[in-house]
Parts: structure tokens; sequence; C-alpha cells
């Protein structure tokens, strides 16, 4: 990028300053230090354009909406439209989270995400249910909480994100679409889908996930039909270039599945995104989205020779880190969330939840979520970050930690590509279970700072910062009790030779292999409940092996 | 009665997934070396039939989705319903601050909230060990 004389003046320049930087540190007599960022990567003092000069501007960096995207995938960036502010919502029944999501739009929220739907297979009075049932998320057994989930809010109106990828509450949003009146062509939102290595032949029959992308790409050309989840991974302690391989390795398995179905690849790429997190480092962060960016377009244009521009965008929604938010002190967290979601803001994120300071005591209270809301609203009103597009973008040491993490990357990648999906997909999860340890290893010798637990601690009594006269939300045996009811009621009240022919219904398509989701669709209009559906499934496959979906009853 | 009987933990948690800390502190107790059988996903009936299966002298519970004012409470219930009195419970994860006090006030003592040392678990469960009456 720079004339080869600039470039030797720069040296000797550097020269001078690095002889300068020797004799600071010899009066004061202080050590240099090696310095990474927080992956692990070499961090030099300063950069200079000797770092970035074997980047071509053209083909490396180029304009916001030019390939390879690396500053972003739109040309106008936030100046034409704000990240959606979509913060996780999920307590209680579809009653309490529907309140709480109606009195977040009114306070400025603009999509819909909503966790807990559909994650267990059993219904609510399953005494597995005692105790959580409503805490961690909403309970969902039938269409009709869906119904109630989504009183009052007009589907077209919001861009709708499911977390978790359960396909029989998926079919519920279809059918409430349906019932609203909207037009599966016109309907726009995300489920968290992601393909993992199971299923019949090779186009891998009876896996819900490659049935998800397939349904969406011919029926629903606005849905976002997979969102590659490494947030939770990462979140787990892998580092940053892991969490951009593992990303681009699972959206490629994912395309590749889906292909594998006799469609277009320009049919599938543009609707894939992808699901990431802010972590603490924030230059390594803001230089991550860029080099996750680069790699992705690079990635679907080079190896799967996608031709249609769309194809090549890395969309994604972040939600800031919770594993660095602490108990103790716990107002410390508003700051720290703030950082997170400043790095993903310059970063280009296209969608954010901001973790909120007391989720490591409790389930957000309606103040500590509306302050999540005020953050963004904050980064996104009056700092001004949000009126230049990629405004760290050509800084000397952002350009450099962005090659680095893309090469980092794409060393790790191409290892995942050596092995079989399988054993890709379970080193993947090991390394979570592993990084995770080694990161409590260094908070615990105090190698890794963490104010408030290894640094500035106060004990009880001590003052500091506590919660002061903050709330903590309750948990509401009552929820369980009501669920229960309604439940109960729905399955009176259902027309019942409907619900029988659904379920034989339901049996033979699992049986015959067929894509799932449009019978899917019609038995939850049948109000089967999520435990009966399961049930049916089981009846066909025998128990599922959850381990690779966390536990929980998605893809199937 | 063995002297050098080696502490067995027995680690469950209140849901599947988002399972970090459990795995963490299953690591950290092992390095320390102490036995723990991972248990995953159980609610109370199976934990308590699981502890006494293995023989434990704990029985770590990891709480995030659930409310522990009642998963812990309905624990230490049916380890009274059957006599048992020689597995102790450690808490840990999630667990709101009003919350301790009740927890405190049915017995337990240990409970560990984000932002514990490894090392202070370890140190719990070996002073908390008594090698006289466990195993």
């Amino acid at each position: 990028m720079f004339k080869e004389e600039i470039l030797k003046e720069i040296e000797q320049l550097n020269k001078g300053y690095e002889a300068s930087v020797k004799e600071v540190l010899k009066k004061f007599s202080i050590e240099e230090k090696e310095m990474t960022t927080l992956s692990g990567l070499p961090l030099k003092p300063i950069y200079t354009p000797l770092d970035i000069k074997d980047n071509n501007y053209v083909e490396d960096i180029s304009s916001p909406g030019s390939y390879p995207f690396t500053r972003g995938v739109t040309p106008t960036g936030y100046r034409t439209k704000e990240w959606t502010i979509r913060q996780v919502v999920g307590l209680g029944t579809a009653e309490e989270t529907n309140e709480r999501l109606k009195y977040l739009f009114k306070q400025g929220q603009t999509g819909f995400s909503v966790c807990g739907m559909g994650y267990q297979p059993y219904e609510s009075g399953d005494e597995r249910s005692f105790g959580i049932l409503g805490k961690g998320g909403v309970w969902i057994d039938t269409l009709a909480d869906i119904e109630t989930l989504f009183d009052g809010i007009d589907m077209s109106e919001i861009s709708i994100n499911q977390i978790g990828f359960s396909i029989p509450v998926f079919a519920m949003i279809l059918a409430e679409a349906e019932r609203q009146g909207i037009d599966f062509k016109n309907l726009s939102g995300t489920i968290q889908n992601c393909v993992f290595p199971f299923g019949e032949g090779p186009q891998m029959r009876g896996n819900g996930s490659v049935d998800i992308s397939e349904y969406c790409t011919k029926n629903l050309p606005r849905w976002n039909h997979t969102s590659i989840s490494v947030r939770n991974i990462r979140d787990e302690g892998i580092s940053a270039p892991q969490e951009i391989a593992f990303g681009v390795y699972m959206g490629g398995f994912t395309l590749q599945s889906v292909i594998a179905r006799n469609i277009d690849v320009d049919e599938v790429a543009p609707r894939i995104s992808f699901f990431l997190s802010s972590e603490n480092d924030f230059l390594e962060e803001v230089a991550k989205f860029r080099a996750m960016r680069r790699l992705w377009a690079r990635t679907v244009k080079e190896r799967f020779n996608a031709r249609d521009p769309r194809s090549w965008l890395m969309r994604f929604h972040t939600q800031t880190t919770a594993i660095n938010l602490t108990a103790q002190q716990p107002l410390n967290n508003v700051i720290r969330s703030t950082i997170h979601a400043l790095a993903a803001v310059l970063g280009g994120a296209q969608s954010m939840s901001v973790n909120s300071f007391d989720e490591a005591l409790a389930i957000p209270t309606r103040a500590s979520a509306t302050l999540s809301l005020r953050t963004q609203q904050i980064i996104g009103h009056e700092s001004g970050v949000a009126n230049v597009i990629d405004p760290l973008g050509g800084s000397y040491c952002i350009e450099s930690l962005t090659n680095q993490l893309e090469q980092k990357a794409l060393e790790t990648l191409k290892e995942l590509e050596d092995m079989e999906p399988r054993k890709a997909y379970k080193y993947i999860v090991d390394q979570g279970k592993e990084s995770g340890y080694l990161r409590q290893k260094a908070i615990d010798n105090n190698e890794r700072a963490m104010v408030g637990v290894n640094r500035f601690v106060v004990r009880e009594g001590e003052g500091g910062i506590d919660l002061g006269n903050t709330d903590i939300l309750g948990y509401d045996p009552v929820w369980r009790d009501k669920q229960i009811e309604r439940l109960d009621r729905v399955k009176k009240k259902r027309d019942p030779g409907k619900a029988e022919k659904a379920k034989k219904l339901l049996e033979d398509a699992y049986r015959n292999r067929i894509n799932i989701i449009g019978p899917m669709v019609e038995a939850v209009k049948a109000y089967l409940s999520i435990g009966e559906i399961v049930e049916i499934r089981e009846k066909v496959y025998g128990p599922a092996d959850l381990s690779h979906v966390w536990g929980c009853y998605f893809g199937m | 009665m063995e002297l050098n009987k080696k502490i067995r933990v027995l680690l469950v948690s209140d849901s599947p997934g988002h399972a970090t800390g459990y795995y963490v502190v299953g690591k950290g107790l092992r390095e320390a070396g102490i036995e723990v059988i991972l248990g995953g996903f159980q609610i109370p009936p199976q934990i308590v039939k699981s502890a006494v299966q293995e023989d434990v002298d704990f029985i770590g519970y990891r709480i995030m989705d659930g409310a522990p004012e009642i998963l812990v409470p309905r624990l230490v219930e049916l380890l009274k319903e059957r006599s048992i009195r020689d597995i102790q419970i450690i808490v840990g994860g999630i667990i709101p601050p009003p919350i301790v006090p009740t927890l405190k006030g049915i017995g337990i003592e240990g409970i560990f909230t984000p932002g514990t040392k490894i090392s202070d678990i370890v140190d719990y469960v070996r002073s908390h060990f008594d090698a006289g009456t466990s195993g």
C-alpha cells in the first residue's frame, strides 16, 4: 500500500523510535514486556505502515459493501440502517414474556429474540420442569402459547429471532404468521440453525436442520434459515481465531449439506448469518469481526464458487460476553457490557443484545433490561461512532490484527476441514471444555485480570460498589402451575379427530424421511404439544442423542 | 475405615447446556486429586439415586436455569427422607443474593457463585470431608 522509498524512511524512523523506547525503559529500569492479545496473538507497542505493507487496499480491505467486505457488508453502514436492538427475553410463561417484550418495544427495542422456546422435549407437567419452568427462558407447550407470545405484536413490523432451533417452535411461528395473514414470501426473521453431521445418505435425510434450510430456501425467501452460533462456545473460553474458524467451518458444513439437496449455492448462502460474541479485548474484537467478514467472503466465493455477491456477506448478531460478568460488584458489569457493545458496533454488527449487569446473579429485572437497551441507544444516538463506517479501518494496529486473526483462523479452518465432520465437531466441543478450564486457571493465578475478583477486591462490609437498592427478580412457582393448567385446557379444547390425524401424518413424515417442516406446521396447527411431537419422533427414531445440541431438542 | 480414602464428588446440573462452570469445576477438582463423577443434568430424585449408587461424599449441584430456593430444599428433603446423613451438598452457579440465607438456613454452607476460585472449592471440599464418617 506504500511506496518503497517511504517504507525505507519509516524503517529508519522506527529504529529511532525503538532506541528512544529503550532509553526510557533503561532510565526507569523497567523490563520490556512481551504482550499478547487475549487470544495469545503477539501484540506490539506500536504499529506502523510497515505492519500492513503487504496489504492491497483494493483486494484485502476495499470499500464498505465491496468484496471482501472487510469494512462492512453494506456501502452505507449505520448511516442508513441502525443495527437491530434485540435484547434476549424469556421468562415465565408466554404471558410474562409477551408483557416484557411489549414493554421493551415501547422503550425502543426493534427486534424480537426469545429464549427457552422448545428447548426441553417434554410437557410442562413433567417432573423435570419442577423448579425450572420459566426461569431459564419462556416455556412453550403448544401453538396456543405462541399465539399468546405474539399477542399484540405485528409479525410484519418486527424482525423475529428464534433462539435455538426447535422445529416444533419454528412451525408454530410459521402457523402464527399464517394466522396473522402474512404471506411467507414477506415474512422476515432468523432461526439459530446449524447443521450437525447426522442423517441418512448424502442428502442427510432426517436431519431437521437441513430440512429447515431447504424449506426456507424454497418457501421463505426473507428468512435467515441458518444463524451459526459460535457465541456460546466463545463464551466457554476459546480464542478469537477459533471463534472465526469454528464459525466459518460450521457455516461451510451447513452450506454444503443444503447444496447436497440439489439447491444452488446462491440460493442458500445469502440467508446464512452468524451469532458471535463480543469479548473483553476491545482491539482484538473489532479486528475479529472484520477478519471473519473477509474470511467468510473468500471462503464462499473461492471454495463454494458462489457468484451472487449477497452470498459472500457475513452478517452477524452479537450478544456481549457473559462469562466476563462478575457476581462481585455487579454494577461494574454495566461498564464491561458497554465496552463489549462498542466493539461490536465498531466491528459492524447487524444486530445486538447487551447483557444485563445482574445476570451473574439472577434473571434480569425490567430495570436492568432497560439499562441494556439504553446502553445500545446511547452508543447509537450519542457517541457518534455510528456516523462513520468502519472508523477504525486503516488503523495500522487494527488492520494488522485483522490480518493476523484471519491467518490464524485459516490455519485452524484447514485443520478442521482435514478431519471427518463428526471428528471436527467433537474437536470444537472439546476445545470449549478445555479452554474454559485454562481461562479459569489464568484468573485464579492472577494472570488474567478480573476487576473485583483478582484485582481491586472488596470484602463484604468494606464498602465499594454493591447492588445498592437494585431489585433481584425472583422465581415464581405459579408459572409452572399456570402452564400445566393452560396445556390441559388446550388439550380439552382441541379437535381430537384433527389431533389424531395430525399425529398419524407426522409419524408418516418421519418414517418416510421427507422434509419435516411442512408436516410439522400441520401438526402444531392441530395443537399437538411439543412433548407429544417428541414422542412421535421417538417412536420412529428411538431416543435422540442430544449431546451435540447442548442437551436441547434442536434440529429434530 | 480407610484414612486415605479418596474424596468422591458427584457433579450434577439443573439443566443441560451452558456447562462451562460445570466442566471447569469438574476438571479443577480432579486435578486436585478428588474423584469426580460427572452426572450431567439430573433432577433431585435422580441425584439422590446417583449419589447413593456412586457412594459419594459430596453432591456438587450446579444451578443456572432453575430456582435454587426450590431445587436445593427438595434435594435436602429427599436425602432426609432416606436418612442419608453422610452426603454433603455444595451449590454453585447463579444464586441470587436474597436466596443465600434461605440455603444457609437449611444447612448448605458451600455456596459458590461466579468469580469463585477453583482452589476455594477444593479447600472447602477438603476441609469439610470427614474421613471418619464418610465412605
